[in-house]
């Protein structure tokens, strides 16, 4: 009865290796609770996939994920602080927020790349920076993260919509211009949702390179993603502003 | 966050806004972005051929207030220098005229990389119009 209960629940709640002791039963502690007294452990500075017990991978079950955070919230949750001591009740509460902030990240699967790649040491304005003042030192030229053609699409269509939104301004209609920036919208949606095709693509790449990579091969993987987000940053913002433009 | 009385200033009058001939033989464009927050720059200059002086510079930006106010004084700052001096301007002189906190750095880099950008497509220029000197030594 008691194997059956432990395959039904979350593994974060009765988790099979424990790495330490709990602080008061002195039993082989689990990452959120010790798994023989069950009392809650102290939150530990761990990055968000260790808080899920997950390894740094990209592809995962949301379905999954948000059983494992319903079920700790359920558990951490303050309704249940009358059965914990002063401690505990501490901890729960630093614990539900680790848990809100390490759930809101993962789930979202731009946000857990982005996230992914801080934690690989990714620190897009330090190397802008960093680059700029080598360009300086050496006379080279610094090369945009982004490529140019984008660049020129990017300014092209905010000189459009500044031009839409002046002609607004006057109370004037322009539905040539307007039709026009609805058409590249609609471009800029189905680039959009091909960058997702490609960024799945690398996702499964990085995912077999943690296994069974090299640094060098993982390396690659993780600038070809931060690439593909800085592209996927100008495009939304552009179908944002189309959209705020046209007051969609 | 407040923006500092020199960055408002530069935002609700903002110099050299608008556009040189980019096909002019003494223009040169420099087109920047900063992806992390959106930011897109131009930066033009136009070179005395003669002096090396720039006799120009206007700028087009779409971004935060700190990111015109730092194509703005940029625009500035290169009127009247040679490109060479231009070359100078460091983003950080930017940062300290305009009083920009940490999280508005990257658009005085951005600011410099326009600079940057600008004068090597002016370089390039030059170098496209005079002939290559070839070797012919045996």
């Amino acid at each position: 009865m008691e194997n059956q209960e432990s395959k039904t629940s979350s593994s974060l709640i009765t988790p099979g290796d424990a790495t330490s002791t709990c602080w008061s039963c002195g039993d082989m502690r689990a990452a959120h609770f010790c798994s023989a007294c069950g009392k809650v452990q102290p939150p530990l500075p761990v990055d968000y996939f260790t808080f899920f017990a997950l390894p740094r991978k990209l592809n995962l079950d949301p379905a999954t994920l948000e059983k494992e955070f319903y079920e700790l919230s359920r558990h951490l949750h303050p309704d249940l602080s009358a059965r914990f001591d002063k401690r505990e009740q501490e901890w729960s509460m630093e614990k539900t927020s680790q848990l809100n902030d390490a759930y809101r990240t993962l789930k979202d699967p731009i946000r857990r790349t982005e996230y992914l790649l801080r934690l690989e040491g990714v620190e897009l304005e330090e190397q802008s920076k960093t680059a700029t003042e080598k360009a300086r030192a050496t006379g080279e030229v610094k090369k945009q993260v982004v490529p140019p053609a984008l660049l020129e699409e990017v300014f092209e269509l905010n000189l459009q919509l500044e031009e839409l939104r002046a002609s607004q301004k006057m109370g004037e209609s322009d539905p040539g211009l307007a039709r026009e920036l609805e058409n590249r919208k609609a471009e800029l949606e189905k680039k959009l949702a091909g960058l997702s095709e490609e960024l799945q693509g690398y996702w499964d790449d990085w995912d077999r390179l943690v296994d069974s990579g090299s640094e060098e091969d993982r390396r690659k993987v993780r600038d070809k993603m931060v690439d593909l987000l800085n592209r996927r940053n100008y495009l939304r913002n552009l179908v944002r502003d189309v959209n705020e433009a046209l007051g969609n | 966050m407040a923006y500092s009385d020199k960055v408002l200033d530069h935002y609700s009058n903002p110099r050299n806004v608008g556009s040189l001939d980019k096909n002019s033989e003494d223009v040169g464009t420099g087109l920047v972005g900063a992806p992390e927050c959106g930011d897109v720059m131009k930066l033009q200059i136009k070179v005395n051929p003669q002096t090396n002086v720039i006799e120009d510079a206007k700028f087009k930006t779409f971004g935060c207030g700190s990111a015109i106010a730092s194509s703005s004084l940029a625009t500035e700052w290169v009127k009247g220098k040679t490109v060479d001096e231009a070359l100078q301007i460091k983003n950080t002189e930017i940062v300290k005229e305009l009083s920009l906190p940490p999280v508005k750095i990257h658009c005085s880099v951005l600011a410099e990389d326009a600079i940057r950008a600008a004068i090597h497509d002016w370089k390039k220029k030059q170098g496209a119009d005079k002939p290559v000197a070839v070797e012919t030594g045996r």
